[in-house]
Parts: structure tokens; C-alpha cells; sequence
């Protein structure tokens, strides 16, 4: 012990032997202090923490440099779970004394190891967040979340206690019980774990209460001693005397309550497991199936489109090899012409160009076709014009018109330079009384033939038939 | 009977190892003997010892 004054060693005098100054009441106030430490000690060492915090608390407000009641109170606050407060201690009684100070390797003990650190910040943040939810009422979330803190760190004295009370307010009395033991097991005059337990131990008193004739029963038996042997004999029970009948009877009961159970529980649900397999087959075979119409329905519709392409490509070649096809007229044309080379009949010429006039249109066809067509038309055209003139002329001059009319047409259909089978096919409309195909035919000449004769002549026709 | 809203009031949050600081810093260290130095000295000034 030192002087508060002068910092000098105190004798066992009242006073400092150095600086002289009273140290009387200073001496009693640390031996306060020191008594307190004593007690809280002995606290410790019975596990009261609670008590023995108090007592190490009152040693500190009579002498804070007490560094073995600092040390001390970190330990205990240490085994309650408050790491923190704990911590706390141990740095104020390093500062205190640094030197020779076992909070030293208190302090390393939880620095060296970052993780276990680092386990009991998150042990402390699940504990606060459970308690947040028990003010949100969400009471299950707080219970799942104390259980967690309390795996990590299984002497944390308050979230036990926390636990306890959510338990009794749920009237799970029996788990409540079994964490306020826990907290007696850590701190054994905890006023709050006394309190739970009394309010608990009340909750469950009346079924104790209706357990205690049974305890009667035991002592209502009969002792006695033989040899070295206590026999305890009951009165009120019976010895059962068909054991054998029984037990088979027990084992048929046994049974039916087996076989019940399976009926009511087991196949129920196998039952299900079987039916839920089935409609999960059903419908994997039922998505099978549409993929399959879908794709049947596709093949359906392409079938239909070649089929459709199909028949045009067929259209399209009986319109080349047909009866009526392009190459029969082809081969129609080059028939004509060959006939036209060898034979020079014209009129079997002409028939065979007709013949192909009337299966196709000339026009549309290929060039080569064309010219062939028209080159053969030509070469036989003015012969076979001047001899449908003849023809239509007689016809005219025995006023035979019809006749005429169809002559003088294919006359002048084979060579349009034949102005006089124009004229008189006007002249056979005219006198067939066909006002307007004589009009038209007259103009024709007028037309074509300008500045002629006939030309003249047929505008006065026209004339006087308007 | 035991009133959880009532009880429930009677837990706080626990301090973090973050907080540890600021809970060091801001502790009363003051002991008894510190005002028994206190009053000796304001004593000796009264009477004017040195």
C-alpha cells in the first residue's frame, strides 16, 4: 500500500513515515475494498456471479486501483457471456497497471484469435436482433435466433434468460425450466432466474401435486431386511398370475395397433406418393403428347404444301408434254414447217398453223416460236391470201356473203398488203347488212390505204352508211 | 404472474465489441478514495497547510 500523498510505502503506522500525512481513513477505505474483493471471491468460487459481481463492483467504487477485483470482475462478467463488459474491464486494469498485470493474457487470449472475436461480435448482434424481434413481436424469429447465439456461445446468461421468458410466455413451462436451470447451472443467485423459476415452479405445481399420490403408494409398501437385503414389498398391487396369456394378448394388441397405424398412416401416404408419381407421369406423357399432335399438325400442313407444290409442278409439265402441252406445238410447229419445206402445200400449212392458233397464243409464246410462226405464216401468206380472195370474190358475186365474208377475213388475215380482199369483205358486211363491221372494215381501208382509190371509195361508203 | 411486455422492458441490447470504446471511455472511475483525497486537500487549503 502507497501513500495517496507522496507516493511512499505506508508502514503499519496512522500516518505516511515519508511526508507524515494521515493515512488512517485511507487504510480503512482500502481495507473495504478488500474485504469486498474477499467476498466476491468467495462468491465466485460458489458460482453466485451475480453476488459476486455486486460485491466486486463495491470493491472498485472504494478503490479503483484494485486491480485483483478488476480482473476478477472481467472474469465473471466473462463466464455470464458479456465479452464486452468483460473486455472493458481487463483494458481499464491494464491501463491501471500495465506491468505484471494477468488481464495481459486475458486480453491476447481474445485479440490473438480474430475469429473467436469475430464469432462472439456475431453472437452479441443475433442476440440484440432477437431481442428486436421480441419488441416486433415476432416472437418465433427471436426464439430461432436465441438458439443460435446460445450454440455459439452457450454461457451468454441473459439470452438464456431471454429464451426462458419467451417459453413462458408461450406456457412452454417445461422448456423455460430447462434454460432457467442452464442459468442456475452458470449463476446460481441470478434474482432474475429465481424469479422466472418461482413464477415456473408455480405453473407446474398442480401437476406435481397430482403425481405426489403416487409417491404415497411407494411408501405404502412393506420393508423389511434379509441377509444383507432391504425387500420392498407393495401392498396394493396385484400379481398378475396367466403371464403367458397376457403377453400373447399384449402382442395381438400390439399388432392391430401396428397394422392400424400402417393402414391409417403409412398407406395414406404411399397411396398419395403413388397417385402424385401417376399424375406426374400423366402429365409429362400429356406435354409428350401435344408435342407430338404439334408436330404432326406441322408435318400435316407441310405434306399439304408440297403437295399443292407438287400438283402445280404436275400442272406445269402437262402444260409442256400435255395433248395441248407447249412442246406438242412445238412439235406441232415444226411438223407444219417441215411439211411446208418438203411438200409446199400451202393449205396443209396453213390448217397446221391454225390448228396452232387455236390451241395457243401465239404471242405469249417463246421468240424463237414467234418468228418461226410468223416467218411461216409469211412465206405461205400471199399465195394462200390470193387464193381466199378468188374464193371470196366468187362467193361475193353469187351473193353467197357468209361465205365471202369468211374467205376475204382469212385473206386478209394472211397478208394484210391485200388491200382489195379488204375492200370487199367491207362490200360483204355492207350488203349482209352488217352496218358496223362494214364501217369498220371501210375504215380499215381508209386507214391502211390512205391517199388511194379504194381508200376514197370506202370513206364515201362510210359515209353513206352514218 | 410474470408480464412479458413489462419484463421484456428489463433486457437491452448488449453491447458490441465496436462499442467496447466508447463503454471504457465513458465509465465513472471515480472511487471513494478519490474523495477522501479531494476532501484532505480542500481541507489542508482551508487551514492553509501545505
Amino acid at each position: 500500500m502507497f501513500c495517496y500523498n507522496c507516493g511512499c510505502r505506508l508502514s503499519e503506522h496512522d500516518f505516511c513515515t515519508a511526508c507524515g500525512a494521515d493515512v488512517s481513513l485511507y487504510k480503512r477505505i482500502i481495507a473495504v475494498s478488500n474485504r469486498f474483493y474477499n467476498e466476491g471471491l468467495e462468491k465466485a468460487g460458489v458460482r453466485d456471479l451475480t453476488g459476486a459481481i455486486n460485491s466486486l463492483r463495491q470493491s472498485l467504487k472504494f478503490n479503483k486501483n484494485n486491480i485483483e477485483a478488476r480482473n476478477l470482475l472481467g472474469l465473471v462478467y466473462f463466464e455470464m457471456g458479456e465479452v464486452v463488459a468483460a473486455l472493458s474491464e481487463w483494458v481499464i486494469s491494464k491501463n491501471l497497471r500495465p506491468e505484471k498485470n494477468i488481464a495481459d493474457d486475458y486480453i491476447d487470449m481474445l485479440q490473438s484469435n480474430a475469429g473467436r472475436l469475430d464469432s462472439i461480435n456475431q453472437t452479441i448482434k443475433k442476440y440484440n436482433q432477437a431481442l428486436g424481434y421480441c419488441l416486433q413481436d415476432s416472437k418465433d424469429l427471436a426464439v430461432i435466433q436465441l438458439k443460435k447465439v446460445l450454440s455459439l456461445n452457450p454461457k451468454f446468461i441473459r439470452a438464456h434468460q431471454l429464451l426462458a421468458l419467451l417459453y413462458m410466455d408461450s406456457e412452454d413451462w417445461e422448456r423455460a425450466k430447462r434454460e432457467l436451470r442452464k442459468c442456475m447451472e452458470i449463476d446460481r443467485n441470478n434474482t432474475l432466474t429465481l424469479r422466472y423459476m418461482k413464477e415456473v415452479e408455480r405453473m407446474l405445481a398442480p401437476d406435481e401435486a397430482v403425481k405426489q399420490p403416487s409417491r404415497r403408494k411407494k411408501e405404502e409398501a412393506v420393508r423389511y431386511q434379509s441377509d444383507n437385503e432391504i425387500i420392498i414389498q407393495p401392498l396394493n398391487v396385484k400379481e398378475q398370475k396367466s403371464g403367458g396369456a397376457s403377453t400373447l394378448l399384449n402382442l395381438g394388441i400390439g399388432l392391430v395397433i401396428g397394422l392400424a397405424a400402417m393402414y391409417f398412416l403409412v398407406v395414406p401416404a404411399a397411396v398419395s406418393n403413388a397417385r402424385n408419381e401417376a399424375q406426374a407421369s400423366m402429365a409429362e406423357i400429356g406435354n409428350q403428347l401435344d408435342a407430338k399432335t404439334s408436330r404432326v399438325q406441322e408435318l400435316e400442313t407441310q405434306v399439304g404444301k408440297l403437295q399443292t407444290e407438287i400438283d402445280g409442278l404436275n400442272q406445269e409439265l402437262e402444260g409442256y408434254v400435255g395433248t395441248e402441252g407447249t412442246l406438242q406445238t412445238i412439235e406441232s410447229l415444226l411438223k407444219a414447217a417441215n411439211a411446208y419445206l418438203e411438200t409446199k402445200d400451202v393449205y396443209q400449212t396453213a390448217e397446221s398453223l391454225e390448228a396452232i392458233a387455236a390451241t395457243v397464243n401465239v404471242e405469249e409464246t417463246s421468240e424463237a416460236f414467234s418468228n418461226l410462226y410468223h416467218s411461216l405464216k409469211k412465206s405461205i401468206g400471199p399465195q394462200l391470201s390470193a387464193d381466199y380472195y378468188q374464193e371470196g370474190y366468187e362467193a361475193y358475186r353469187t351473193e353467197d356473203y357468209a361465205t365471202a365474208i369468211e374467205k376475204l377475213t382469212k385473206a386478209f388475215e394472211y397478208d394484210e398488203t391485200n388491200m382489195e380482199a379488204l375492200y370487199q369483205l367491207g362490200h360483204s358486211y355492207r350488203k349482209s347488212d352488217e352496218k358496223a363491221k362494214a364501217i369498220e372494215t371501210y375504215q380499215k381501208v381508209v386507214d391502211l390505204f390512205p391517199e388511194t382509190e379504194r381508200a376514197r371509195k370506202a370513206q364515201g361508203y362510210i359515209d353513206d352508211l352514218q | 404472474m410474470i408480464n412479458f411486455e413489462e419484463e421484456l422492458k428489463k433486457f437491452y441490447p448488449s453491447l458490441e465489441v465496436e462499442d467496447a470504446a466508447d463503454a471504457i471511455y465513458n465509465q465513472d472511475l471515480t472511487d471513494v478514495a478519490d474523495l477522501l483525497i479531494k476532501m484532505v486537500q480542500e481541507a489542508d487549503v482551508k487551514t492553509g497547510k501545505q
